[in-house]
């Protein structure tokens, strides 16, 4: 056996710590294999999905390099990508969590391309929706395309509203009757927790100002025009904070707090909750807790959310895209990463074909009806051809707004909820916050509410 | 030769924890983001805001009252754990085991499980008719508990093992004269392992000022920010409101009470002679 010298086990030992070490900081687009690829990482519900998006959305990519998909947790694949980012690193693909997050940062630090230039060769404009298009600029420039949008919804369990003879509400009126009456049956009129996500305070405080303040009123203020800490914001918070109070939302205050998706949905399948308020991503989450796959026969569906004051439309529905994805300027070859993009975002059979079989939530295409097979799930289908018809438009917290506002909105609403802030103190935060922000043109471009979503 | 033995570990702590605290100190006088490559010097303004920062002081209040909860209540239960199993010949092993499985199990799985033992619907919540981590008056209580069921069999070993190196002839003459087993504990026992006390209870507050898994697992600071502590407003402000500047003058500000409860250790160690 040969000897290994000492000189030549600290040579090797230190040879081996730097091929550790510069692996770790591989710039984008370096395949494991070691050629130039295609690097994305995703955050999907489960294994389920990340097998379904590796084989229909990036093995299936046949373009100039190959792709290579990463799955990551949700609770940590911002972080993730904004230290690689910051180390000079990270995916080809930059995915954040819609418009308000990140984005304007990561295109201010130069890591994301300027997509322009390929808008035209791809069609982008006629593609996708231009409310899209139009939240995913920044200054002026197309930085990212959206990958997935989704809308609030007011889902419910027709059997459990069949037993307690109630209605899904519409109006303010026709709400707050249904949950002072679910609640006295013994129910919680709606299921709802944030112990697995604190950010889903925002999807309910966007609830409360779009159906409670108005889309108009919204729009006004995401222009600067109106301020924040206007009575009709300031109504509105305190109306829906009445409602967490009152127990509507999840049973009690300290019950949000505490309860879990999984019990979220298990109350609305097991006839605990009538009523659910969440998005369309939840169409994939629910399936397991009802029909065959739970053991049992019960049913879900979902209806717009109510209006919560009088003179806000009935149906309006909420806008958000989910998922918007840049191209990182590290990758050497943009234009490579520009048609990986296009494919993964435009590619129709494809994308319809991913929101019939795994429930995903399709990028801002134009989608109609007759787009979907025979086998597509109604619900789906009723989904898309209403959002197509909208005439009123919402604005969602992780959409329209800038990122420290959000932030600050999903964190203190809980202060509201709890009694330790006021609704006119919480706005006058939301203002502060909002100001600053907007002075630095970091509020993403809101669609007219009333332009629907042609 | 000696110090190329030490080189791997100087070039690990160098690029590890030196360059990255310097950059820190650096960058808590800058408006960084954490994400841009540009950074404004601000001057001590990161440093002025901080004690008008509502969550920056709540944090900082949360750290100390967990910091006195970590002082009092591991530290006897440690103590008490450590001089029971002392006095015992037989299942000592078992029982040091058992108290230190805790500690070795990852805090995500520790956290879960005290998740669902603490639920309001089916847990011990629901048998108290409290919500243990819901209630803003509870929840931070509540994780502090849940911690500490994780921490306590640790500071039960290294007590004992203290426990274990003091002269047995003392608690025989200790016996002969009368004493009872309490008045053993306290004339005896602490004494002897003081040095191992003071230590453990300044690593208690330095650990203290740096809890953040436990926290960040069972509420992510709330509700309504009822756990958070200053590590949960450094990582919300670095990430999610992308401040890594005024996180850095937080990071910095927690450093700076870790050297100064280290600086006092080291003063006493030396006045009092103690040789740990």
């Amino acid at each position: 056996m040969p000897s290994i010298t000492r000189r030549q086990l600290l040579a090797g030992g230190g040879a081996l710590a730097a091929a550790s070490f510069l692996s770790a900081c591989t710039p984008a687009g370096s395949a494991a294999g070691g050629g130039r690829a295609i690097t994305i990482w995703n955050n999907l519900a489960d294994d389920q999905q990340n097998k379904y998006f590796d084989r229909h959305f990036v093995r299936s990519y046949k373009g100039k390099y190959p792709a290579e998909f990463t799955p990551k947790a949700s609770n940590t694949i911002d972080r993730l990508i904004q230290t690689s980012l910051a180390a000079g690193a990270g995916p080809t693909i930059i995915v954040t969590p819609g418009p308000s997050s990140f984005v304007e940062a990561y295109y201010s630090a130069g890591y994301l391309a300027d997509l322009d230039r390929y808008a035209d060769r791809y069609g982008w404009a006629k593609t996708f929706a231009p409310w899209a298009l139009a939240a995913s600029r920044v200054d002026d420039k197309l930085v990212t395309l959206p990958t997935s949008y989704e809308t609030m919804v007011l889902y419910f369990n027709p059997e459990t509203l069949q037993r307690l003879g109630l209605t899904a509400p519409s109006t303010r009126e026709e709400f707050e009757d249904f949950c002072a009456e679910a609640k006295g049956k013994g129910t919680i009129p709606i299921a709802a927790g944030n112990a697995d996500y604190r950010g889903a305070n925002e999807w309910f405080v966007g609830v409360g100002l779009n159906h409670g303040a108005g889309p108009d009123a919204v729009y006004s203020a995401l222009r600067g025009e109106t301020k924040w800490t206007d009575p009709v914001f300031v109504d509105a918070i305190e109306r829906l904070a009445s409602y967490f109070t009152k127990g509507w939302f999840g049973g009690s205050v300290d019950r949000y707090f505490t309860n879990s998706f999984p019990t979220v949905y298990r109350q609305l399948a097991n006839g605990d909750a009538p009523l659910m308020l969440s998005g369309t991503w939840e169409f994939s989450n629910l399936a397991p807790y009802f029909g065959k796959a739970a053991g049992n026969d019960q049913t879900w569906d979902y209806t717009a959310v109510p209006s919560l004051r009088d003179g806000v439309p009935t149906v309006i529905w909420d806008l958000a895209i989910g998922q918007s994805a840049g191209v990182n300027t590290n990758f050497p070859d943009e234009a490579a990463a520009a048609d990986y993009l296009n494919y993964l975002t435009t590619d129709t059979a494809n994308i319809i074909a991913s929101v019939e079989q795994m429930s995903f939530e399709p990028p801002p295409i134009h989608l109609t009806a007759s787009d979907f097979s025979a086998k597509a799930d109604p619900r789906i289908v009723r989904l898309y051809s209403s959002l197509s018809a909208a005439t009123s438009i919402g604005y969602t917290t992780w959409t329209f707004y800038p990122q420290q506002t959000e932030t600050y909105m999903i964190d203190y609403f809980e202060n509201v909820i709890t009694g330790q802030m006021t609704a006119k103190e919480y706005c006058q935060g939301i203002q502060t916050r909002f100001s600053t922000e907007r002075a630095e043109g970091r509020v993403p471009t809101a669609p007219n509410p009333a332009g629907g979503l042609a | 030769m000696g110090w190329v033995f030490m080189l791997p570990l100087v070039i690990v702590n160098l690029f590890v924890v030196l360059i990255p605290s310097v950059l820190s100190i650096v960058y808590s006088f800058t408006d960084w983001s954490g994400i841009s490559t540009r950074a404004r010097f601000v001057g001590l303004q990161n440093y002025t805001t901080l004690f008008r920062d509502p969550e920056f002081v709540q944090g900082l209040l949360h750290n100390i009252l967990w910091t006195v909860f970590f002082l009092i209540v591991p530290m006897a239960m440690g103590l008490f754990g450590a001089f029971a199993l002392s006095r015992i010949r037989r299942f000592r092993l078992l029982f040091r085991t058992l108290y230190f499985i805790p500690y070795i199990v990852a805090s995500v799985v520790n956290a879960s499980i005290w998740r669902s033992i603490l639920d309001p619907d089916s847990g011990v919540g629901s048998l108290l008719h409290i919500n243990p981590l819901g209630d803003t008056h509870l929840a931070l209580w509540s994780v502090a508990f849940v911690n500490n069921w994780a921490w306590w069999g640790f500071l039960v070993v290294v007590f004992l093992a203290a426990m274990q190196g003091i002269d047995p002839a003392l608690y025989e003459a200790a016996q002969m004269d009368g004493a009872s087993p309490f008045r053993q504990f306290f004339s005896i026992t602490l004494p002897g392992i003081r040095p191992t006390f003071a230590f453990l209870g300044l690593m208690t507050i330095i650990w203290s000022f740096l809890a953040f898994d436990y926290v960040y697992i069972l509420t992510q600071g709330g509700p309504a920010g009822s756990t958070d502590l200053l590590s949960t407003v450094l990582y919300r402000d670095a990430f999610s409101n992308l401040q890594a500047g005024y996180s850095s003058a937080i990071g910095v500000v927690m450093a700076l009470i870790s050297t100064l409860v280290v600086t006092v250790y080291l003063v006493v160690r030396r006045v009092r002679k103690w040789e740990i």
